[in-house]
């Protein structure tokens, strides 16, 4: 029974804390766009003439999608025009629960692992749900009538498909260097450390041709610019065209929740997770010599800490990649997808496998 | 008949003409401020003049009669260079109040100023200005002058054609000044006409004054309705500018030149006689008290004319009317409903005199005794009304509350079944009559008036017919149509064609040979 | 001239050559592109220039805006960018605001109601109606001066056509915003106002 109640929790406060950072992305996005572009930025919406830096244009933007007119066009399917945006936002946070934030709390004697679900499945988990948000693109498109957001939907899951391969194939190499399917576990493998004690074993060390394909597959699949030929809101019209009020915002909301998802995927994957380096259960080991002795719980609380800043990290590279790349073209896009990352990722498989059989 | 050559272009011309005439003969336009074709020429503005050969000096072609073997240059440099002259000398004194003045966009001195002008100005003095700027000198004429070049074609006007004499030149050199006599003021009958003759904007109307600026103006070649003379005249018309003109569409009327009627006038009662054109017109039928769609209206007029036997219908057409109208009423009534036509009204006879104003203040007497033939007073068809002989009364136009009084009207109104008044104003009939139609004015039709001369003289529409009104042959024929006896006319001049087959003195005409100069009709 | 391969076009004549030329340089220049090195078609080389000046731009202005916050280094601008309501762009001297009609000394109009602005709007906004001044050498002012802002093109030809110098458009005001269309027409009195 404690269990559950401790999984909730834990479930609870990783979903908040994931569409927490979504919400506050649709401001940083603004701002770190205008201040990129010598702008000020949104700085205008206040509550009793306090302004906080625009800050609450986030909750005005909410208020104003809430209050808007939901819109449903003539002729669309409206069971799964209405369902879309669901499943839009639905599976994207759903990826989260495999996440592992933080290493193991021990409270009581009781062990928690910082993780919702530990399944030791995780990054299969977390993939069958990436691709589960293709529906709702896909249905998105379909079910609005109309032929703009048809195509958009349909090039949407072409663009969807083809990066997915592409990026399960490129963490392959990862997975086969540390052995294991489970995030946790494979967190704890990149604690371990290279060139006599060093350089830390980080997937984005061991692997870095796979972080490079998967950085661009996964840019793509959050489906942001340089890959937003799906949406291209202003002038090849995407797939959700048709939605208004809140429906857009969850499609907008599933964009931000995916970068969030994406990020935190690559921190885990190639960045060694909550792992500070030279961090041991018991304290800083420094290849130097120096030690300094550190607390079982604060330990875990700068692991945490640290997952957040890489995820921050991660964030802010895909903001200023998606601020500062234009669009490719169609064709550019697929040809990119299937005949240069697809076949590069297959190499890294290859080379991966020779060189661990080699070093056996 | 001498021959002599203007510009390289050879012309014979009856001895005695002048160079400007034998010049306009041959389509050369020499500029001109005191020559007006129908006053005697006095040469003082200098601005016509033209090289002859074999003679040192430049002549003025409005007053130099042509002779055998001349050779007239009417723009050679040294003519240019006269003109330009010319010109400089009569702005020396003149202000630049072209924004202010009325005359701006059809004035001679800008037109020549931008075709012969255009020269920088040497002058370093200030301009000589007047004791007054702009003065009343009657009921319809301003007078400003400053702007005045001295050009005596207004002294000339009431000199010789309305022989008057108000205006006169006083004071000598720069001090000259167009004034009336003291005690004088220019109030006679043809006033207005010294504004149209006043080639600068000296001569203001008080009636245009300030009213629109003459390039807004639409021009519609039409005949005057005042009286049986049948003046020619232009309405000046502007639909765009609402917001001035209190919605008012006529801006003015001005005369049209034709030699046969009225030359280059007309009278002042004319001249401002168009605010019933827009002003207390009836805008939609009504039937009693209510307002009611044409359809109904004429279905009402329709069902007693069935019921009724053709004696009991009385019809009194108008000499207001065009000849048009009166063919259609004379179609319907007459000949398809045997029905009581006439037109004659006891008037008392109005003011007249020798010259264009006639006693007959119809516009169309000749054409309606042509068309509907003489008959006798309207005093019988009224009379039949008053003893509850007549089932309808028909009425066009007629006032009948001023020709026989309000008693006689109020028992018409309770005696006939059905009291209809057709007209395009609001007048005391109409309170009396059962059924009121709106009927256009004649600034809305189409048509031809025959003046006291029995010359067939066209009008045009200006615009659209105000409100719901119609044309008064086009509810006949509505009526036509409403009775089972529709009449095929597309148009007026559909009308007139057939006037033109039926009625014996109209044969041979049509609306292209009438043009803008009239027909006589035949006897 | 830059290549001796475009000297053998130089011989084109006519009034249009210019246009010509500029159409072959331009066809010389996309046929004589350079070939990417295999490294730049990777695109990274783009990728990392381009955030990297993206970036540059980022922490520059992030830092100036920290320092602002405390007081620092207020004379070097972190955006280029004008706080509008608050902060108007400055206006050339030229440019064509809102209009107003000047006054004689007497605080009349000088406007003596010539229809002339009225006649050259091409958006047709003016309406004036004219009458009889008491002043016979004044003898023409407007009793009305309308003035919809709502249909203006702001093409400054009234005032280029006024013989009086009645209107002008140096109200310096660009921001007439209204929330009917009956209040965005100005009349003598708004007009002549300021």
């Amino acid at each position: 029974m404690q269990d559950i109640w401790i999984k909730l929790v834990l479930a609870c406060a990783t979903i908040s804390t994931m569409f927490g950072i979504a919400g506050l992305l649709t401001w940083v996005e603004r701002k770190q766009s205008a201040v990129m572009q010598d702008r000020i930025g949104a700085n205008r919406a206040s509550i009793f003439g306090f302004k906080a830096l625009g800050l609450f244009h986030a909750i005005a933007d909410v208020l104003k999608m809430l209050s808007k007119e939901e819109f449903i066009p003539q002729g669309a399917n409206k069971f799964l025009f209405n369902i879309a945006p669901y499943l839009s936002v639905t599976f994207a946070l759903v990826g989260f629960a495999a996440i592992p934030v933080g290493d193991q709390l021990i409270v009581g004697g009781k062990v928690i692992e910082l993780q919702a679900a530990n399944i030791n499945i995780a990054l299969l988990f977390i993939f069958a749900m990436m691709s589960m948000g293709i529906y709702g693109v896909v249905l998105a498109g379909f079910s609005s009538n109309n032929n703009y957001a048809f195509l958009g939907g349909m090039r949407g899951a072409a663009q969807m498909i083809a990066y997915e391969i592409t990026m399960g194939a490129a963490i392959m190499g990862v997975v086969m260097v540390f052995n294991t399917l489970d995030l946790q576990a494979l967190v704890r493998a990149q604690g371990e450390y290279l060139m006599g004690g060093w350089l830390p074993k980080w997937g984005v060390f061991v692997q870095p041709l796979a972080f490079v394909l998967f950085l661009t597959a996964a840019t793509a699949e959050t489906k942001r610019t340089p890959f937003d030929l799906p949406e291209g809101e202003s002038e090849i019209v995407g797939y959700f065209v048709e939605y208004s009020g809140m429906k857009f915002g969850m499609f907008f909301m599933a964009d931000l929740v995916e970068t969030v998802l994406v990020s935190a995927l690559m921190t885990t994957l190639f960045l060694g997770g909550w792992q500070v380096p030279y961090l041991h259960p018991d304290g800083f080991y420094f290849p130097w010599g120096g030690q300094v002795a550190v607390g079982q719980l604060a330990v875990t609380v700068l692991g945490v800490l640290a997952f957040f800043a890489k995820l921050t990290f991660f964030i802010g590279m895909l903001m200023a990649i998606r601020w500062t790349l234009p669009r490719f073209r169609y064709d550019q896009l697929m040809r990119l997808g299937w005949q240069i990352l697809l076949p590069a990722s297959l190499v890294n498989i290859a080379v991966t496998a020779i060189v661990l059989v080699l070093l056996r | 008949m001498p021959n002599l050559t203007i510009d390289g272009q050879k012309i014979e011309v009856p001895a005695g003409t002048t160079i400007l005439q034998a010049a306009e003969k041959l389509g050369i336009e020499i500029p001109r401020y005191c020559y007006h074709p129908a006053l005697p020429v006095a040469g003082n503005c200098r601005i016509c003049m033209v090289e002859v050969e074999k003679q040192p000096k430049l002549q003025i072609a409005c007053y130099t009669p042509v002779a055998a073997g001349m050779v007239v240059k009417t723009n050679s440099p040294k003519v240019l260079e006269a003109r330009k002259t010319v010109l400089e000398f009569l702005l020396v004194n003149h202000p630049l109040d072209c924004p202010v003045c009325d005359q701006a966009g059809e004035c001679k001195l800008q037109d020549y100023y931008m075709e012969h002008g255009q020269y920088d100005s040497r002058l370093a003095s200030v301009k000589v200005k007047k004791e007054k700027k702009a003065f009343s000198i009657g009921p319809t004429v301003m007078l400003d002058q400053e702007r005045c070049i001295l050009c005596t074609r207004c002294v000339r006007f009431t000199d010789h054609i309305t022989q008057t004499c108000e205006f006169g030149v006083f004071e000598r050199g720069d001090h000259s000044q167009v004034d009336v006599y003291p005690g004088k003021e220019l109030d006679n009958k043809y006033s207005g006409n010294v504004v149209d003759i006043c080639p600068v904007g000296a001569l203001t109307d008080k009636d245009f004054r300030f009213k629109c600026r003459v390039w807004y103006l639409d021009h519609t070649r039409s005949v005057c309705p005042g009286c049986s003379m049948g003046c020619n005249i232009d309405i000046d018309w502007d639909k765009s500018r609402p917001h001035t003109q209190k919605k008012e569409r006529v801006m003015r009327l001005k005369p049209r030149h034709n030699p046969n009627v009225n030359n280059y006038w007309i009278c002042d009662s004319g001249r401002y006689n168009y605010h019933f054109i827009d002003e207390n017109r009836i805008l939609s039928p009504q039937y009693l008290d209510k307002l009611v769609p044409w359809s109904e209206a004429v279905e009402r007029i329709a069902e007693i004319l069935q019921s009724t036997k053709p004696e009991r219908i009385g019809v009194l057409a108008s000499a207001q009317l065009t000849n048009e109208d009166l063919f259609v009423i004379r179609k319907l009534f007459k000949e398809t409903l045997k029905a009581h036509v006439d037109f004659k009204a006891p008037e008392r006879p109005g003011d007249s005199d020798d010259f264009l104003i006639k006693a007959d203040k119809n516009p169309n007497t000749a054409g309606a005794l042509a068309i509907l033939g003489a008959q006798a007073d309207a005093q019988t068809i009224v009379q039949k009304a008053r003893q509850g002989e007549l089932d309808l009364l028909y009425v066009f136009g007629h006032d009948l509350v001023k020709l026989f009084g309000e008693e006689t009207v109020a028992q018409i109104a309770r005696k006939v079944k059905l009291f209809v008044f057709q007209g395009s104003n609001i007048n005391d009939t109409c309170g009396y009559a059962h059924l009121n139609l709106p009927g256009s004015v004649y600034a809305e039709k189409d048509g031809t008036f025959t003046n006291c001369q029995q010359r067939v003289q066209r009008i045009r529409p200006a615009f659209f017919p105000l409100g719901d009104s119609k044309g008064d042959w086009e509810i006949v024929s509505l009526l036509a149509g409403q009775l089972g006896s529709p009449l095929s006319y597309k148009d007026s001049q559909d009308v007139f064609n057939d006037i033109a087959k039926t009625v014996a003195g109209f044969a041979g005409m049509s609306y292209e040979k009438i043009s803008d100069q009239g027909m006589v009709l035949k006897k | 001239m830059e290549h001796p391969e475009l000297r053998k076009y130089f011989d084109v004549k006519g009034p249009f050559a210019f246009l010509r030329l500029a159409q072959m340089k331009r066809a010389w220049k996309q046929k004589n592109r350079r070939e990417l090195t295999w490294w730049e078609n990777t695109y990274i080389p783009s990728v990392v220039s381009g955030i990297y000046l993206t970036s540059a731009h980022f922490f520059r202005n992030f830092t100036l805006h920290v320092l602002h916050a405390v007081g620092l280094l207020k004379d070097i601008p972190a955006a280029v960018t004008y706080q509008y309501p608050e902060q108007p762009r400055p206006l050339s001297s030229r440019t064509r605001t809102r209009h107003r009609l000047t006054k004689r000394e007497d605080g009349s109009p000088r406007c003596v109601a010539c229809m002339m602005c009225e006649t050259v709007c091409p958006a047709r906004c003016i309406e004036i109606t004219a009458a009889e001044h008491p002043d016979p050498n004044i003898e023409k002012y407007p009793a009305e001066f309308i003035l919809d802002l709502g249909k203006c093109v702001y093409c400054g030809f009234c005032v280029e056509v006024c013989p009086e110098d009645a209107i002008r458009m140096d109200t310096g005001k660009l921001d007439t915003s209204e929330y009917s269309r009956e209040s965005m027409i100005y009349d003598k009195k708004r007009l002549m106002e300021e």
